[in-house]
């Protein structure tokens, strides 16, 4: 027992942001059961069973990020696996597409194992450069060319979102140079991670709150421009105030939380088309009141890679 | 320890690898807690079903219930039977309705199990047919259920199943699916046919309620 809790190294920055999020889950709780009490609506019924899961999905990823870079490690390839399935089982993709799957599958232990060493450009490469002429190649092995191209573009498509993008996290813990005295992995995740989330709910908010114009109307009802701006602008500023788990100057994490700002609406934005595509509300099932995996980590997906461009460039270029 | 070797491969290897890696979910499998005894009939597209429905099974009487197999495609060589028998907890039945006196009726060793005190699963069906397709039931379920009119008629709906491992395909792969349990049947008069139309409604009822 002793031993696992000092493996737990959680610097005076970790906890600060532990605390917040247990205090923010806390209070988030408390107001909504209160609401419930005196005015009792579908929305606060959805928002307590949110919250519920998000109590849940803190847990474990606050263990998963805190206590052990290994079980980060398998916990992401994990959370990369079940998003494929769920993006598979959706996907209405021919029988000699198996084999090629069963290969989309397996370049998930691969792309890890390049995080867990920290190998930099295999791991950039592996997905956008092998994955890109492998995969076509194993469906032409199969022999049936009948809307091929289909497959052809969706298959490696599907690992970007998928595979590439989340993996970026297991990289931020492992990369060599992302780790040491001034600056550590473990922070910039939970900082890319709080900034992420913490956009989705403020684009929701403001959104619910003031929202009147549509910005993406054939694609998603939900979606408007004072969301959009009042959440940009309040991300921005959680970020610079969240400053204090990154070696940036003010002007570079402004810089950085308006970007993943724009980003994660964008990935939210390109699961939407993809959901009215399949012709459902939402990706599945799994986590209560959210959808699937796919919907909640939609934005994470396009945010989490160029963040790490951006903190490559920023700081150590 | 032939329920220990049960209980290993079920309960302990297939549940745990058909909810982490293929994304099976069960559903309302608690009706099965209650019941001594029961005819499972389920929906038949792959040969995952059957391990999905042994791993739903309580460890308690997992030894008590039998698959029922068709002899022509699972009997055939000494190893395959024993396999099946050991293995899978099986028992095999001839597809034929026995014509003289030698052969083997398929309801009488079906009925000989219930009277045992056994549980079985059947599939209706006959066969796995085409892949997301139900077909009509065949009729020797209704004359099982008619012999044995006091035992528990449980539906067991498989929902997606067929595309982690469909007919004529060999390589098992993940897909999100479900298992759905109904409330067992309450049949309104044990006539042959009506048993036979009274469970298939069953069925799409529980389909329509699915999700």
């Amino acid at each position: 027992m002793n031993k696992i809790i000092n493996s737990i190294d959680l610097n005076a920055e970790i906890q600060w942001v532990i605390a917040i999020i247990l205090s923010i889950l806390v209070i988030a709780t408390t107001t909504f059961w209160i609401w419930n009490k005196f005015k009792p609506s579908k929305l606060v019924n959805e928002m307590i069973l949110r919250t519920r899961s998000w109590w849940g999905m803190c847990f474990i990823f606050l263990f998963a990020a805190t206590v052990n870079p290994i079980i980060t490690y398998i916990g992401l390839a994990f959370l990369s696996f079940f998003t494929l399935r769920e993006v598979y089982t959706l996907l209405d993709l021919r029988d000699s597409d198996r084999t090629t799957l069963l290969l989309c599958y397996f370049s998930i232990p691969i792309q890890y194992y390049f995080a867990y060493q920290g190998w930099y450009t295999m791991f950039l490469i592996f997905i956008p450069v092998f994955m890109f002429i492998i995969i076509p190649f194993f469906l032409v092995m199969a022999g049936d060319t009948k809307d091929i191209i289909r497959s052809m573009c969706i298959l490696p498509t599907s690992l970007m979102l998928g595979i590439f993008g989340i993996s970026h996290l297991a990289l931020l813990v492992s990369f060599p140079e992302m780790n040491n005295d001034n600056i550590s992995g473990k922070a910039l995740l939970l900082f890319l991670i709080f900034i992420t989330e913490a956009n989705d709910i403020m684009q929701y908010v403001f959104g619910k709150l003031f929202g009147k114009h549509k910005i993406l109307p054939k694609v998603s009802p939900n979606k408007t421009w004072e969301g959009f701006i009042g959440g940009v602008l309040s991300t921005t500023a959680i970020g610079y105030f969240m400053g204090f788990l990154t070696p940036l100057s003010s002007i570079e994490l402004i810089l950085i939380s308006f970007c993943i700002a724009i980003f994660g609406f964008m990935g939210d934005a390109i699961i939407s088309a993809v959901k009215r595509d399949f012709g459902v509300k939402d990706m599945g099932n799994t986590i209560p009141g959210h959808g699937g995996f796919l919907d909640r980590i939609d934005s994470l997906s396009t945010t989490s890679s160029p963040f790490f461009h951006l903190i490559y460039f920023l700081v150590i270029v | 320890m032939k329920k220990l070797i049960l209980i290993l491969i079920y309960t302990i290897f297939w549940r745990n690898f058909l909810k982490i890696f293929i994304g099976l979910k069960y559903y309302n499998r608690n009706v099965l807690k209650k019941k001594k005894q029961f005819i499972l009939i389920a929906n038949h597209n792959s040969h995952i079903d059957t391990m999905a429905i042994m791993s739903s099974i309580p460890s308690r009487y997992i030894h008590r219930v039998h698959p029922i197999a068709a002899a022509d495609f699972f009997g055939g060589s000494k190893f395959k039977e024993k396999l099946m028998r050991y293995m899978v907890n099986a028992t095999l039945i001839p597809r034929k309705r026995a014509e003289s006196k030698e052969d083997v009726d398929p309801i009488q060793v079906m009925s000989n199990l219930i009277e045992k005190g056994r549980s079985i699963i059947v599939y209706p069906e006959g066969s796995r047919g085409v892949p997301g397709v139900m077909t009509d039931f065949k009729k020797g379920i209704g004359y099982l259920i008619n012999k044995h009119p006091h035992v528990d008629v449980v539906p067991v709906y498989l929902d997606g199943i067929h595309k982690t491992l469909p007919k004529g395909k060999n390589l098992i792969l993940p897909y999100n699916c479900k298992i759905i349990f109904g409330d067992s049947i309450q049949f309104d008069s044990f006539e042959v046919d009506n048993i036979v139309k009274k469970s298939k409604d069953e069925f799409n009822k529980l389909i329509k309620n699915r999700s």
